[in-house]
């Protein structure tokens, strides 16, 4: 029965024949359907329905995705997050490829592999333990953050309750933006650019500025669109720091969709709404991460 | 042998260049990791130390302040332990399994079965959120572990299968061949041919799950309000809650708290740094 996994040639009719391995998945699908397949079915059915999530759910066509358009929070919270993933994509991309081109350029081995590892250690870290850290670094009392500027003289700020400042707060988090994994990925990129190139590169006498631009960036573009696509989905999925932090607050400055859907439907019992809210961020993300794949790379010849 | 030599020679010629990398990268590692030092000073203080001094360290140290803080924080730090430990261990059976009888079997449906899982990467969480609150609610499973480490598996596993079946088959023919001729049946092939080869791969698989379920904050927080039960995501707000916002907020315990909190994965990155890089960069391949 055990055959190995070679493709045989495709015939049109083949007879659904149980077999073992069918029941081998089982329990893999099992837990698949359950969790995984019928909730995305679900939030796509109910985005048509009002349901506050006790009483049976009524149809009511579009409304949910009309009421969008009118709802002034959601449209606030739209700006915010292209703000958020403009400012995410650029500094989550630009600062990890410096300190990857850094690390990357060093001569002793020993040392490349110290600061990789130095800079995982903030991934070891809980997110939640990362939040609260940042929110005494922004306290407006004792904060780390008034203490430095006060040696330059700038008064103290209430970084996460004045609306001006809340939002740049929250996307200033992850400074110095070089933690986790981006560096490790970039820096995986370089490393797969044969040393062939750069010793032909330094042959024809290329300095270091110009071989960065003419030859690392574009050979390390497919890192950088995985990057893109990941730093995209990670900013419209999270929104941690609100829910901790500020509540989308002060006023709705700091709201997203993901948090406004979390409040509809955990706050207020709106699910059908969070829904279509959901579903609307899924669409987002889907026509993104596309575009981004779609992205010609450069010939690398 | 001549690379090493011409790097010797450019190191000679140009120190100044690899000192000023070091010394850039040396400052971006000091303000990546400053704030956990600080947290570490922060957190041997008394409050008259804190608003005295806070920044730099002052004696006597308060260890004392651990020990408060870590008998509020072990019931969440075991619970966490608990539905990781558990959500990784089904992970790992069900994702090596499956992996496994797609690689090495032939049967009706095999790719469609594996795309349809495969396509899995590409829906957010975000999406699944609501409605997947709502059928963990209406299983009765509110409140209670499973709630957890039931979504947690089924996610998990996900990426594990796909990691795992490209490494199965790459493994050679013969060598299930020859268990084969010597009588071992499927489940024998498994654990005792396909398993022990893919040691480090599973390393890896285990290293990402444990990341990703200990950090998550929001599912926890949708699904458990029993304080018994809460994981360290959301027992630390409690316990934040707890320490800071009575009268007076006692900063050396809540920072001492916060360290406490991320000492086991610390931990286990000690112990496995190797697959811990490893699994957080094919972790990204998810995305």
């Amino acid at each position: 029965m055990v055959k190995p996994a070679t493709r045989k040639p495709r015939r049109l009719f083949k007879t659904v024949r149980p077999s073992r391995a069918h029941l081998y998945l089982a329990p893999t699908f099992m837990l698949l359907g359950v969790f995984c397949y019928y909730p995305p079915l679900l939030a796509f059915a109910r985005s048509f329905y009002t349901w506050n999530g006790a009483n049976a759910a009524t149809w009511c066509g579009l409304d949910n995705f009309r009421f969008m358009l009118n709802d002034e929070v959601l449209l606030t919270s739209v700006w915010n997050q292209i703000k958020i993933v403009l400012f995410a994509t650029v500094v989550g991309i630009s600062a990890p490829f410096i300190a990857a081109e850094l690390i990357f350029n060093l001569h002793s081995a020993r040392a490349r592999y110290w600061y990789r590892v130095l800079l995982v250690v903030p991934m070891v870290v809980p997110g939640v333990v990362l939040i609260l850290l940042w929110q005494f670094i922004y306290d407006p009392n004792v904060g780390l953050l008034n203490a430095l500027l006060g040696h330059f003289g700038i008064g103290a700020q209430a970084w996460l309750h004045d609306p001006k400042l809340a939002l740049w707060a929250i996307m200033c988090m992850g400074f110095p933006f070089v933690g986790g994994v981006n560096v490790l990925i970039i820096l995986a990129g370089l490393n797969n650019i044969g040393t062939d190139v750069f010793d032909a590169a330094r042959i024809d006498g290329v300095g270091f500025v110009q071989r960065m631009v003419k030859i690392d960036i574009p050979l390390v573009m497919g890192q950088v669109k995985l990057l893109l696509i990941m730093v995209t989905i990670g900013a419209l999925n999270g929104y941690g720091a609100q829910l901790i932090l500020t509540d989308g607050g002060p006023g709705y400055s700091t709201m997203v969709p993901g948090l406004h859907m979390y409040h509809q439907a955990f706050l207020f019992d709106r699910l059908g709404y969070a829904c279509a809210i959901g579903l609307m961020l899924f669409l987002v993300i889907l026509v993104l991460t596309a575009f981004y794949m779609g992205i010609k790379e450069p010939d690398t010849q | 042998m001549s690379e090493a030599r011409q790097a010797n020679a450019s190191r000679r010629r140009v120190p100044w260049c690899e000192w000023a990398k070091h010394g850039i990268m040396l400052g971006i590692v000091a303000l990546v990791l400053y704030p956990f030092a600080m947290l570490v000073v922060l957190s041997l203080k008394d409050n008259a130390q804190f608003f005295h001094e806070p920044w730099l360290p002052t004696w006597p140290l308060h260890p004392g302040n651990y020990s408060a803080s870590a008998r509020l924080l072990i019931r969440y730090i075991l619970n966490s332990i608990f539905v990781s430990g558990a959500s990784c261990a089904g992970v790992l059976l069900l994702s090596s399994f499956s992996a496994f009888t797609f690689a090495r079997f032939q049967f009706f449906g095999r790719r469609f079965l594996f795309l349809a899982i495969i396509v899995l990467m590409m829906v957010p969480g975000i999406l699944g959120l609501v409605p997947t609150f709502m059928v963990v609610k209406n299983l009765g499973l509110l409140n209670t572990r499973w709630a957890l480490i039931l979504p947690y598996i089924a996610g998990g596993q996900v990426v594990g299968i796909f990691l795992l079946r490209s490494f199965f088959s790459a493994m050679p023919d013969d060598l299930f061949d020859a268990a084969k001729i010597d009588g071992a049946g499927d489940f024998r092939m498994y654990a005792s041919v396909a398993l022990p080869l893919c040691k480090p791969m599973l390393a890896t698989i285990a290293i990402m799950n444990v990341q990703a379920t200990w950090n998550d904050l929001i599912w926890p927080l949708v699904c458990l309000s029993d304080d018994k039960l809460k994981t360290v995501s959301i027992g630390l707000l409690s316990f934040q809650s707890q320490v800071a916002m009575a009268t007076t907020t006692r900063w050396g315990p809540l920072f001492a708290g916060y360290v406490v909190a991320s000492i086991p994965l610390l931990l286990l990155f000690l112990v496995a740094s190797r697959a811990f890089v490893q699994g957080l960069t094919s972790g990204a391949l998810k995305a």
